[in-house]
């Protein structure tokens, strides 16, 4: 009884929750091992069951998977651990220091993200067909371009997150350090950042998860078939033509979360024990 | 203070200064903590110093070697002046050993402004164009397109084989083949001051010239490479010009219609019909009042705000779209938020088992492309064909009725969402020193009350700022609606608003909904509603100020 | 102590990549520089088309000694070719549907194409006749695009003659348990002109009046005229409050899967879907959307896929050679065809792909009457507002509020500029 009502209470709420997680994902699975390739949500279970929709995204030459798959592992990667860094050090501001602008700041970087992302594609055409001219590695086509691109948006949501984590570290820990006599920099790098790794590890995976499900920007930034990411790729599987896959949709979509699911395996660690573990050894 | 600081006065003062009013107990123990894991180094602090000046100092010079050279060759010295700035900022700001604050923000405000902050400018200036589709280009631009579509082949007028060759001193020529009815091949070549015979050339199986007396023929490869040049090349007639259609053939062409700058109008030939310029529309307009199709961009002042107030199918549904979409946003909030609350909490206990694998389940939804996943939840609506039907035994049309719609788009949403709210409150539960709920339990206080009054507050002063920006982020939440419903259901009478309608969808409509890509309106309708959500968001924010305050 | 390095060196990438941007920042309002393009042409398509184009333009960059880039855009090709173009990112030649030309004339974005009359008697009549403008031929057509109906031959053996006729063997069929759906025409929650269309036509409705040259005139929308509320009387009486026919649930996304699992026996659609058809091993038949008894004919929308030259692309000579005098061949237009089985536009290719495929005349029968898709940029008004009229009436509204409603949204959207 004391089990049920200290832990059992969890799993079955856990359960219930995972089962309301999974039920449509059942059927992107069902879909993937469909070899008719049909999304239709009536059935459970498919009326076939093989890998050719699998086999078939690893060898149509029409859809370069792997590719789509190492270019966006590959910029989610990295405009993740930029943008965290970047909004890290935001939001050490936003939170420690004072400074004119301060609120301000903070509330223009949230009006910012109200406005409508669609209407900037003819901004974003303007800026870059000169960067391209000039500088043809960060331009059109380029990986490196869609990530200064994305970069752009780093300061936004996640800055406010790390604003609101980087609140509840209590004060007293990087004032005894600065009044030791560290830098301002050393009070950072050395006493906050290890505090929040948590918080680091959980933007890093939302910064990831975001920039992998981005295609609005992806999609007409890179249009060679090999330098596309997962999302535009697959979007355009069953997008701008009446004739859809949807099975080798399915089986991409479901291969999309793998890379996400490693990167949270990878973080889970920090994200679990990070508080005491940062603090002791730091 | 703990940093030095500028010397503005922030009215919200309290910050930093300490810990007075701060519900967090125990900072001594907490405090000796933290001074163990920073032993105070002055050495350090000079390499540490040394190390981020020369870095900085050493990106700055990298980025101008980088990015100079092509703006110095291309001769843009606006570009010149403006990195040079840049630059001298930068290293101002990290040589120096003042502006703290603009050392962390400088960073990622630089790409703010480039990518967010102008494209915003830049909108907000077409709000008083007509820019959009039939409109993208300027007065000049839509002249050579109005030109280029009225060049018609002369009537009767051969077809020209054409061979690209060089004459002696190196000038482009066409060499033109024609054959008559009888299947006899004439070559004639044309210069910039017209056509002649030239007698005595081959031509080969193809129908192109293989040899000419003094000419030189240019192979496919180095016809291809003088693309530009004979595209541009025009071979003068008596009634008006033989240029090439691609690289083999050759037609005459005259214009049918043409430009005058003494009228500013454009003629039509053979009708005599003049269309002039209105540089209010942005058209060439006839005598009846019609225009020709190509236009450019002028300022048409307020007239796109103007139109939003007018129009009653426009300002009508506004505020009941306005208002449901604050409910939207701020349900889509409020349940996944819990919903990712209480997954973290039930997580939240050494006690549990299989935490791993629940966790890894738990953001399946998020790992997932979410449009693919608001598809799968569209089918799954589905009247006749959705699971969701079949499961229940129902029959209803859950997207086609107003309030179901609703119903179903924030259960999607709540679904979308949860995993991110579990991902950070587990962050923030973590965040939250055990000390303090061990404590509260010790004094006695059961789990729900220990939840109340210690974790909740401390996860609400972590979260707040996060949760006002998801709600910012919910509020344009333009795929969820798009992909699942659209905007609709709409009421049979009125097609121009659906009951779920966000701003942003409804705007896309308006916007590119109809005669093509309307940017300057679709500019204007976002500026008002960047200006009322402002305003609301700036009243709510001055709220927040006072929960800071308590808590820091 | 490790994790400090690892933070300092993502610290230093972190700032390089921030300090790289502050240079792209620097932009000066340049025009895109000249000359550039000479030697490169640069096409651009959607997903279906780019893998097998890229075959043939390597092939015309092989004779002509240059390079050929094929790019790929998977959403909006339309308007991000529009907006490239603009400033000067945009491809030589572009492929798209005969219907973007008003759109793309209107914003100077392509250039017209000069065929020969003797290529342009190479074509099938009903293409060239698409891809003409205000008297001027703006793109190389490749291939038609119609939908007909397509039977299960098991489930009905003979083509009905009327649509009466079909709603009868179809109710027949679903009282005897065979099927659960009367018909297939994909509705879905916002409605579907294109599909509807040919339903609409035989009961009398149309969209525009014609001007008297002949043409769809945007001034006149004949959405409410007596004759339309007619038509979308007729599909009342073949909706949800009516024989069932026609539904909203019936979408773009489980026609195929309802069709292939011999849950319907009808099914109006186009070309794209019959690969799927074949692969569920449906035994079918491709026949002309049957008219109401007594009523004008069926017409569908005839659609026509064609290739353009870009007005601001920076190989414009290229780009003409491409469209005009190369894709304008048989081999390309057979391949076309293989990669994505619509009837091709030239004359001898359609003679070699009916010899393979006896479908090939099977669509093109049911196309002959069809109406070619009006050119006009005001098209683009029609979709929402005519779907969600569609809709209501099917649902059971009624038919004169709905179409006024949709005439009014119409004609604000085409006047209000």
């Amino acid at each position: 009884m004391t089990w049920v009502k200290r832990v059992g209470w969890r799993h079955l709420v856990l359960i219930l929750i995972v089962l309301f997680a999974l039920f449509p994902i059942a059927f992107v699975v069902s879909a993937a091992i469909n070899p008719l390739g049909t999304l239709s949500s009536s059935e459970l279970y498919p009326t076939g069951a093989s890998f050719e929709n699998f086999h078939k995204l690893f060898t149509d030459s029409r859809y370069p998977f792997v590719h789509w798959f190492v270019n966006s592992t590959l910029i989610a990667l990295v405009s993740a651990f930029a943008s965290v860094f970047i909004s890290m050090c935001a939001a050490y501001a936003f939170s420690r220091m004072k400074f004119r602008g301060r609120r301000g700041g903070l509330l223009a970087l949230m009006l910012i993200q109200m406005f409508p992302q669609f209407l900037a594609m003819v901004t974003i055409f303007m800026i870059f067909t000169t960067v391209t001219d000039l500088w043809p590695a960060f331009g059109f086509n380029e990986v490196w371009g869609l990530l200064v691109l994305y970069l752009g948006g780093a300061l936004g949501v996640n800055t406010w997150l790390m604003k609101g984590f980087l609140d509840t570290v209590p004060r007293e820990l990087d004032e005894s350090a600065t009044i030791d006599g560290a830098s301002h920099a050393q009070a950072f790098f050395r006493v906050i950042l290890p505090l929040v790794a948590p918080i680091l590890a959980v933007t890093a995976l939302l910064a990831f998860i975001g920039t992998i499900n981005e295609f609005i920007f992806a999609s007409f930034f890179l249009t060679d078939p090999e330098s596309k990411t997962l999302a535009v790729g697959l979007y355009g599987m069953i997008a701008g033509d009446r004739n859809v896959n949807f099975g080798m949709f399915a089986a991409g979509s479901l291969l999309t979360a793998v890379p996400t699911v490693a990167v949270f395996l990878w973080l889970q660690k920090y994200i679990v024990n990070g508080l005491t573990a940062g603090a002791v050894k730091g | 203070m703990t940093t030095p600081s500028t010397s503005s006065v922030d009215s919200g003062g309290t910050q930093g200064a300490g810990s007075n009013g701060s519900p967090r107990p125990l900072p001594e123990q907490r405090r000796s903590r933290g001074r163990a894991t920073t032993p105070a180094a002055p050495r350090e602090i000079t390499t540490g110093f040394l190390a981020g000046r020369v870095i900085a100092l050493g990106l700055v010079a990298a980025i101008d070697l980088y990015a100079g050279p092509p703006l110095i060759s291309g001769r843009h010295w606006a570009g010149v002046v403006i990195l040079a700035a840049v630059s001298l900022v930068i290293a101002y700001v990290y040589l120096s050993k003042r502006h703290v604050p603009v050392k962390y923000l400088l960073p990622g405000t630089i790409f703010l402004i480039a990518f967010q902050v102008l494209p915003v400018l830049y909108t907000l200036t077409t709000a008083v164009t007509n820019f959009g589709d039939g409109h993208r280009g300027n007065k000049d631009e839509a002249i050579v397109a109005i030109q280029t579509s009225s060049l018609q082949q002369v009537a009767n007028a051969p077809e020209y084989g054409l061979s690209p060759a060089l004459d002696k001193s190196d000038h482009l020529v066409f060499l033109l083949v024609t054959t008559d009815a009888a299947g006899d091949r004439k070559v004639q070549v044309g210069t910039a001051d017209g056509l002649k015979d030239l007698p005595g050339a081959n031509v080969g199986l193809t129908g192109k010239v293989t040899e000419a007396d003094g000419y030189t023929i240019l192979n496919a490869g180095d016809a291809a490479g003088r693309a530009e040049e004979i595209g541009a090349f025009a071979v003068p007639t008596g009634q008006g010009a033989i240029k090439s259609s691609g690289l083999s053939r050759a037609v005459e062409l005259k214009a049918t219609k043409l430009y005058d700058a003494g009228c500013d109008c454009v003629t039509d030939v053979a009708s005599g019909t003049k269309y002039t310029a209105d540089e209010s529309k942005g058209y060439f307009v006839g005598p009846n009042g019609d225009n020709l199709s190509q236009g450019w961009k002028v300022n048409v002042g307020l007239h796109n705000f103007a139109r939003l107030v007018n129009d009653p199918a426009i300002s009508g549904p506004f505020l009941g779209s306005f208002v449901w979409n604050i409910v939207f946003a701020l349900s889509s909030v409020f349940f996944s938020f819990a919903l990712g609350m209480i997954c973290a909490l039930a997580l939240h206990s050494p006690r549990v088992r299989g935490t791993k694998l629940y966790r890894t389940l738990l953001i399946l939804p998020y790992a997932m492309p979410s449009f693919a996943m608001l598809l799968v939840w569209r089918d799954m609506f589905n009247t006749d064909f959705g699971l969701i039907n079949r499961v229940f035994g129902s029959h209803i049309d859950w997207l086609g009725q107003p309030m179901t719609a609703r119903f179903a788009l924030i259960l999607v949403n709540m679904w979308l969402g949860f995993p991110y709210m579990f991902l950070v409150a587990t962050g923030a539960l973590q965040a939250i020193p055990r000390e303090l709920t061990e404590a509260s339990s010790i004094d006695g206080a059961t789990a729900w009350q220990g939840f109340k009054r210690v974790t909740l507050p401390l996860l609400l002063v972590a979260l707040s700022p996060l949760l006002i920006s998801s709600f910012a982020y919910n509020f344009n939440n333009f795929n969820a609606v798009q992909f699942i419903t659209k905007g609709g259901p709409f009421p049979p009478d009125n097609a121009s608003s659906g009951a779920t309608d966000l701003l942003i969808t409804y705007t896309y409509r308006l916007a590119f909904g109809g005669s093509g890509a309307q940017f300057g309106f679709a500019a204007a309708i976002s500026t008002i509603i960047f200006a009322i959500v402002a305003t609301m968001s700036a009243i709510a924010f001055r709220r927040t100020r006072k929960l800071e305050e308590v808590y820091s | 102590m490790r994790r400090r390095i690892v933070f300092a060196a993502l610290g230093a990438a972190a700032s390089a990549s921030a300090l790289a941007a502050c240079g792209t920042d620097d932009k000066p309002a340049a025009a895109p520089s000249k000359d550039k393009g000479n030697g490169k042409l640069v096409i651009w398509a959607d997903t279906k088309r780019t893998a097998v184009l890229k075959k043939y333009a390597d092939q015309f960059g092989k004779d002509n000694g240059i390079t050929v880039e094929v790019k790929e855009v998977a959403e909006n090709l339309q308007t991000v070719f529009v907006t490239a173009s603009q400033q000067g990112s945009g491809p030589d030649v572009v492929v798209g549907a005969h219907d973007w030309i008003g759109n793309l004339v209107q914003n100077g974005a392509i250039d017209p194409v000069q065929l020969s009359a003797e290529q342009k008697s190479t074509f099938a009549a009903a293409a060239v006749k698409a891809v003409t403008f205000n008297g001027q031929v703006y793109g190389a057509p490749y291939a038609l695009e119609n939908i007909a109906l397509v039977r299960n031959t098991e489930l009905a053996p003979t083509a009905p003659a009327t649509l009466e006729d079909l709603v009868k063997a179809g109710q027949d069929l679903k009282k005897a348990g065979k099927v659960s759906e009367i018909l297939l025409d994909q509705a879905g929650a916002q409605g579907d002109a294109y599909h509807i269309y040919p339903i609409y036509s035989s009961g009398g409705g149309s969209m525009f009046g014609l001007t008297s040259a002949g043409d769809p005139d945007p001034k006149n929308v004949t959405v409410n005229s007596p004759d339309s509320i007619a038509a979308f009387t007729k599909i009342k009486e073949l909706g949800e409050k009516g024989s069932g026919a026609l539904k909203t649930s019936i979408a773009a996304e489980n026609v195929v899967a309802t069709f292939t699992a011999k849950k319907a026996a009808f099914f109006i659609t186009g070309a794209w879907n019959i690969a799927d058809i074949k692969k569920a091993g449906i035994a079918y038949d491709i026949t002309p959307v049957p008219a109401f008894a007594g009523g004008k004919p069926a017409q569908p929308f005839l659609g026509v896929q064609a290739f353009f030259v870009a007005a601001k692309g920076k190989s414009k000579a290229l780009a003409q050679e491409f469209v005009a005098n190369y894709v304008t061949n048989k081999e390309v237009a057979l391949a076309l065809y293989d990669a994505d089985p619509r009837p091709p536009a030239l004359l001898a290719a359609i003679d070699d792909a009916k010899a393979k495929d006896p479908d090939v005349a099977k669509w093109l029968d049911a196309g002959k009457d069809g109406l070619p898709m009006p050119v006009i940029p005001e098209m683009a008004a029609i979709w929402g507002p005519f779907g969600n009229a569609e809709v209501a009436v099917i649902k059971g509204g009624d038919p004169k509020t709905a179409a006024d409603a949709a005439a009014k949204a119409i004609n604000d959207a085409i006047t209000k500029k």
